[in-house]
């Protein structure tokens, strides 16, 4: 052994110190020395006493993992008692952090299935739905935390108002969490148009045309090229928006998501506005007794809000919520009726709908922003105090109205542009979602010509809500110029599993012409995944025909339009003839 | 503390059993939504059928002047494909004549039209997606097209050729009996186009089988019972078997062309093959 020694040079430490304690005792220093490398700093004994919640000792060891280690280098080694319960944060940043790294790890699965390109895009998200297990759950609870995070962030702003924790000296605190703010919205708004079906598509396009409205012209169209890669949404644009969903906003919001919380940290976390003397922040300094320290108490109490959180949005994934059913494939040429925005948006919408694009587009707006960011800047009061703030606090719940307002200002609901008998129709086919038709009992579509006054003595349960719900809405229609209104559903039976449901609304204008407005639709047996197929059958050449006119006696092309819904070629109003 | 290490627990607990649960499910809900996508597919299709194909091929596809019938049995059942010996399915078959249209008409068809080409791949307006669902709603006509077919009655007794090669048939129209030949018979398929049975075409050397019907009445090896070149024909047709020319097999022609083939549709053949000398 000397001899191989003394050749190769081996020495093995640790049979030294087996040589000198035996081979148990090495055994438990090493692992000792293991668990205290791997948790920076405590060793096994200290892990047992924090699961144990023993009191710590002193020196107390388990403030080492803070000091020493990577993972706990920005958590705070204890906390005020007055800010470690639900009120008054109702914990919405640490919210804000979770569904941020919850929608990172959930994106990734979906960004290993997915590709951005319009060319495949819209297939691959068709395939995530129906060829990749958990796919849709992936896909739901993406969209759910999305959703969610967008008005955690929102109301975590709030709180941060309405406690005044934007003060001196947080300031700069308040800043990087309007970029944050900023982040999500943005993020949000990127990943609506990935899945590039027509709802993705138009929805983006609304928000993005607002750049195209900068002045001076040249500027609006440079920062248009620039945001969508070209002047409509293509290739270009969807691999930008992209981009700047799994990587550009990601850093971004990382980055300053690192300098919001170590400002928290640095500054201590505000305590309540009545706790503290104005003008005074105390935040830093807790006293030995109102400290909560993070090991066991924090740490115990986040890791169960994490499984019990995921645990939550698993579950109502799984039985209540499901993302948007996705609509037909993108389509340039094709805008369909009433499309929106997505809801955190909806003001910015009912803004445009109010006046000038570029004043309340973009100054309004803008203007805005700018105010919310130099808040803590401007308005340096000296007391948090409820009380003492009832200017602000009255702007905010003033500001929380108008928004909500402005909301529903920019909802299809309010204002309606296109004409009644479009209205009626689409209340039936709306080119947004699926509806009422789509989501009806396919079997109880029985077929035949269907007038809608008569809609109680139609024959199934189904037409009867369908014709009642058609009929409703064509109470719009009849107006001194519009007389004599009808409307009919016709289902007929065109192929195996499919059917063809034709909805038309007819009336005579004033000066005696007869107009006609109708859209069609094809509804399969299976669209909403049922299985099954009623065996071939001949096409049935009783009853599907049309009652009264054919379209051909039907003059004056204005007003008339047979389009059917979700057109994939030019769709080019025909003359009445043309049916 | 406790409480919350124990819902901690729990939630985990409930977490892994409604995953399995979904797991359990996954495999019905993935089927379900490939259906949907298929329907979904089809009820596109019937949409861009009606705007874009309707006006030359028929609202039901049952075709017009302008253009064949799609929802036909002979698309279905390979007849078409047959006679242009075609290599794939029917559904690459309709696949690729709606992306490249028929910028040139199909061998015996004599529509006043060509049919545009769609592809964008190849300068048409329609993206690979709006294909397949067009190519979706035309393969889901091939239950009915079929079961019709299957249901259409055979042709009236007398109202066929019958095995009689010695009957008197009306007068025959070339042009006719050649776009029977190229198309609902395809008779083009083995004799033209390919040669699993003779050659009706002129070649170095060998006359067409115009002049050929003659020479082999007059062979010693000959079997029937043709006096005429235009019985021979005709006996070629209904009665294949009773005498196959040296070097091709017998039983392979399909041998009840006699119920098949009125005696104008005959005639019009007869006189086609006749012009090819």
């Amino acid at each position: 052994m000397d001899f191989l020694r003394g050749i190769f040079q081996l020495h093995i430490p640790i049979l030294d110190d087996v040589k000198a304690k035996g081979v148990k005792a090495t055994l438990r220093a090493k692992f000792d020395d293991v668990v205290t490398r791997v948790t920076a700093g405590l060793g096994p004994a200290d892990v047992r006493a924090v699961l144990r919640d023993d009191p710590p000792g002193r020196p107390n060891p388990r403030l080492k993992p803070h000091a020493e280690g990577f993972w706990l280098h920005m958590k705070p080694t204890y906390y005020h008692n007055m800010v470690d319960g639900l009120y008054p944060t109702f914990r919405l940043g640490w919210l804000s952090t979770f569904f941020f790294a919850f929608e990172i790890i959930t994106g990734v699965f979906l960004m290993v299935f997915y590709t951005p390109s319009p060319l495949v895009a819209y297939e691959n998200m068709r395939n995530i739905l129906s060829n990749v297990p958990f796919g849709s759950l992936m896909r739901d609870l993406h969209k759910l935390g999305a959703e969610l995070m967008v008005a955690i962030v929102a109301l975590h702003m709030l709180r941060t108002f309405i406690t005044g924790s934007y003060k001196k000296p947080r300031q700069f605190t308040w800043a990087t969490g309007v970029v944050l703010l900023f982040v999500t919205l943005i993020l949000s708004f990127s990943g609506y148009l990935l899945p590039w079906d027509q709802l993705s598509l138009w929805a983006v396009t609304i928000g993005a045309s607002m750049v195209e409205a900068i002045p001076p012209e040249v500027v609006g169209r440079t920062v248009n090229l620039i945001v969508r890669g070209a002047p409509e949404f293509g290739a270009n644009g969807l691999l930008r928006f992209y981009l700047l969903h799994v990587i550009g906003l990601p850093l971004v919001g990382i980055v300053a998501l690192g300098v919001h919380y170590y400002k928290v940290i640095l500054h201590g976390h505000s305590l309540p506005p009545g706790a503290e003397d104005v003008g005074v922040d105390t935040a830093k300094r807790v006293p030995m007794e109102s400290r909560v320290y993070f090991m066991p108490q924090i740490l115990t109490r986040e890791l169960w809000y994490v499984s019990g959180l995921t645990a939550l949005l698993v579950l109502v994934c799984a039985f209540i919520y499901n993302a948007p059913v996705l609509e037909a494939h993108a389509d340039p040429l094709i805008t369909p009726l009433h499309i929106t925005s997505p809801w955190y948006f909806l003001w910015l919408q009912g803004m445009l709908k109010i006046g000038d694009k570029v004043i309340w587009g973009l100054l309004i707006p803008g203007a805005l922003t700018g105010v919310l960011l130099m808040l803590p800047y401007f308005e340096v009061g000296p007391s948090r105090r409820y009380g003492d703030r009832r200017i602000g606090l009255s702007a905010a719940a003033v500001s929380v109205a108008g928004l909500a307002i402005l909301s529903f200002m920019g909802s299809p609901w309010y204002k309606v542009t296109s004409s009644p008998d479009q209205e009626a129709v689409a209340a039936l086919m709306p080119q947004t979602h699926p509806g009422p038709l789509r989501e009806a009992n396919w079997d109880e579509l029985t077929f035949g010509t269907y007038y809608a006054g008569d809609w109680a003595s139609a024959p199934t349960p189904t037409l009867r809500s369908l014709l009642h719900l058609f009929a409703d809405h064509l109470a719009g229609v009849e107006s001194p110029e519009r007389q004599g209104v009808a409307a009919y559903m016709i289902v007929e039976d065109w192929q195996t599993d499919l059917k063809k449901i034709t909805l038309r609304v007819t009336w005579t204008q004033a000066d005696g012409t007869p107009y006609e407005f109708s859209q069609s639709a094809y509804l399969h047996r299976s669209h909403n995944g049922e299985a099954g197929s009623q065996p071939a059958a001949p096409a049935p050449t009783a009853g599907a025909a049309p009652i009264g006119t054919p379209a051909a006696t039907v003059s004056a092309p204005v007003g008339s339009a047979t389009v059917p819904a979700g057109m994939p070629a030019t769709a080019t109003p025909t003359p009445g003839a043309g049916g | 503390m406790k409480w919350q290490v124990a819902l901690g627990g729990l939630s985990l607990g409930l977490l892994t059993v409604v995953v399995g649960w979904i797991a359990l499910n996954e495999s019905n809900r993935m089927a379900g939504a490939d259906r949907a996508y298929q329907a979904q597919a089809i009820e596109t299709g019937a949409l861009e059928f009606e705007t874009l194909c309707r006006t030359c091929h028929g609202p039901q596809g049952k075709g017009t002047p302008l253009a064949p019938a799609l929802n036909a049995a002979d698309l279905f059942n390979g007849s078409r494909l047959q006679a242009v010996s075609y290599p794939g399915t029917v559904e690459d078959y309709v696949r690729s004549t709606i992306s490249s249209g028929r910028p040139v008409p199909s061998a015996g068809t004599n529509y006043p039209n060509r049919m545009p080409t769609w592809s964008s791949r190849f300068g048409g307006p329609l993206r690979d997606d709006q294909i397949d669902a067009l190519v979706a709603f035309i393969m889901n006509w091939q239950d009915r097209a079929l079961a019709e077919a299957a249901a259409t009655p055979a042709l009236p007794p007398g109202s066929t050729v019958g095995t009689d090669i010695t009957q008197a048939l009306p007068a025959g129209n070339a042009d006719n009996g050649k776009s029977l030949a190229e198309g609902v018979f395809g008779c083009a398929a083995c004799h033209i186009l390919s040669t699993v049975g003779p050659a009706w075409m002129p070649a170095a050397g060998t006359p067409g089988i115009g002049a050929r019907a003659d020479a082999r009445i007059a062979d010693p090896a000959y079997a029937g019972a043709a006096h005429t070149a235009e019985q021979y024909l005709l006996e070629s047709i209904v009665d294949p078997n009773v005498y196959v020319v040296s070097g091709f097999t017998s039983g392979v022609m399909p041998a009840n062309f006699a119920d098949r083939v009125t005696p104008q549709d005959a005639a019009d053949l007869i006189a086609y093959m006749l012009t090819l000398k």
